[in-house]
């Protein structure tokens, strides 16, 4: 996938799936702005880790519950590379808070950050895309836009409204070229990168219940999913190739929800 | 299907989807927690009828965002109307709304009115049910849940959000005897109006995209809410029902079954 001369932006690159994205869009030849809010040495690795590699990146901050800090990133992206071809939004709140745990506040935190900050993203970009009359938007979300998790409502309740908007913005957006499309990854193997504040996973009793490896039965393949393997798909997403592909949701799960 | 003397909560009941609603189980004897934003002025007429008919019923008006004042008014209901057995959340905000240009205000405005007073609602009332062991939840939904509008991006998200709630609270109030389902609501008179769109074409002879060319009405919806709110659905939990007389199978508005005028088409 040659992607050489093309601007990337990846929010919520400093951990995870979006370090794993933004690495694998620079090994492709792609400029990559590495966004981060708090995860400032996580962006810093990201930056070594393509300068590594021979790829040329920069970094950016905001906080993406608020507008004008994002709006400012964006400008801050096509100030340094001259334009922007590719918005890869994936800077995303997961509580795990229980079903009656979360309350009126933790509902606004994560809708504030996992709804409105996609969608304020693709608000930022558009006005560049526009005039280049191409681009492409990416929303991150997960297989539980489509299928409960049954370890935080809220954060399926966001990935269901994303699955929305990345229709919505994809017909609404397609007379000016820009493509948009949803990915939904299951688990991933991220390391012990999560959120600060998130409550584990599963509680302890639930670890104890369960066999070692017992959640890889789930997996017809044998293991869960990498950033890499995500970061192959963005890759194709922002390549010339896949110029017809948009409003689709692609889920990279190795099949786990078939089993 | 019976439902007589249940303890139903209605948001919304001022709509014309409420109003039909409460119409079809009072008609079935269920009791009512009507939450009214007219405080029972625009329901004037079902009031008087619930009345005649002898049924037990409160009209309250709480903000449904607030799950505290929810579970409150659902607690002081309980004395004169008993527990509270069945939840229809029945909040169906539109307001255009472009991913372009809209605001972040219209963005909470119908975020909140619809998908965050879902969980506040469900929050407040599947506490109540998971205790008692039993209770029906029905979000009444929209197809566009699934179908993109190209005028309100976040009624649809608003509407995806609802639809992951009830999956998940399929499973989390399932495992208390609570069965939760939604309702994805087609094309009914005058939604050309309330999304209409100048992205998608989709309401453009909209009648004539249901096979049967007739649209559907409230009533329609209310006979499946009594369906999903009686005993008869017991096995009904984590569904997604699509009533819309097909209207979603139409593709590339081909073999319409519409009358051409005179001499064929222009």
């Amino acid at each position: 996938m040659n992607l050489s001369g093309k601007i990337a932006l990846v929010t919520g690159a400093g951990t995870g799936i979006g370090k794993g994205v933004a690495i694998g869009l620079a090994r492709q030849g792609a400029k990559v702005a590495v966004h981060y809010n708090r995860s400032d040495a996580g962006a810093k690795d990201t930056l070594e880790q393509i300068q590594a590699i021979g790829g040329d990146a920069i970094i950016v901050q905001a906080n993406v519950q608020n507008k004008d800090e994002i709006v400012r990133m964006v400008k801050e992206v096509v100030d340094h590379y001259g334009r922007i071809d590719v918005l890869v939004s994936n800077a995303a709140l997961q509580l795990n808070y229980r079903f009656f745990e979360h309350d009126e506040t933790t509902f606004d935190r994560m809708m504030q950050t996992n709804l409105k900050g996609y969608w304020q993203c693709i608000q930022a970009v558009v006005p560049y895309m526009k005039q280049q009359q191409s681009g492409r938007i990416m929303l991150m979300s997960s297989i539980h836009g489509k299928r409960p998790g049954d370890f935080d409502v809220v954060y399926s309740m966001t990935k269901g409204g994303i699955r929305m908007l990345g229709r919505e913005a994809a017909v609404e957006l397609g007379k000016y070229g820009i493509t948009v499309n949803t990915l939904e990854p299951g688990a991933v193997d991220v390391g012990k990168q999560s959120a600060r504040e998130s409550k584990p996973f599963l509680d302890e009793a639930e670890v104890k219940r369960r066999k070692p490896n017992e959640f890889l039965k789930k997996f017809p393949m044998g293991r869960v999913g990498k950033p890499a393997d995500v970061a192959s798909l963005v890759c194709f997403l922002a390549s010339d190739e896949s110029e017809f592909i948009t409003g689709s949701a692609i889920r990279l799960d190795g099949a786990s929800v078939h089993l | 299907m019976n439902i007589h003397n249940k303890t139903v909560f209605v948001t919304d009941a001022d709509s014309r989807s409420g109003q039909a609603i409460v119409q079809s189980l009072a008609d079935a004897g269920a009791r009512f927690i009507l939450n009214s934003t007219s405080d029972g002025k625009n329901i004037e007429d079902i009031v008087a009828r619930m009345q005649q008919q002898g049924l037990k019923f409160i009209v309250i008006n709480v903000d449904l965002c607030q799950r505290a004042a929810i579970a409150k008014a659902l607690e002081q209901a309980t004395e004169e109307v008993g527990s509270v057995d069945v939840l229809i959340h029945n909040n169906n905000l539109v307001k255009p709304a472009s991913v372009e240009h809209s605001s972040e205000e219209t963005f909470f405005e119908v975020l909140n009115y619809n998908a965050k007073s879902a969980l506040m609602c469900t929050q407040a009332a599947g506490e109540i049910m998971a205790a008692n062991k039993s209770g029906k939840i029905i979000y009444v939904s929209s197809i566009h849940a699934e179908k993109p509008t190209g005028s309100s991006f976040v009624y649809s998200a608003s509407k995806g959000a609802v639809k992951m709630l009830s999956h998940e609270a399929a499973l989390t109030l399932g495992r208390d005897g609570v069965q939760v389902n939604t309702i994805e609501l087609g094309p009914v008179e005058g939604d050309n109006d309330r999304f209409a769109s100048e992205v998608s074409h989709l309401y453009e002879d909209y009648q004539y995209k249901v096979p049967s060319t007739e649209l559907g009405t409230y009533e329609d919806l209310a006979n499946l809410v009594l369906f999903l709110a009686s005993d008869a659905s017991r096995y009904m939990n984590g569904s997604d029902i699509r009533m819309d007389g097909g209207f979603l199978m139409h593709y590339l508005d081909v073999k319409m079954n519409k009358p051409w005028p005179e001499g064929g088409a222009t």
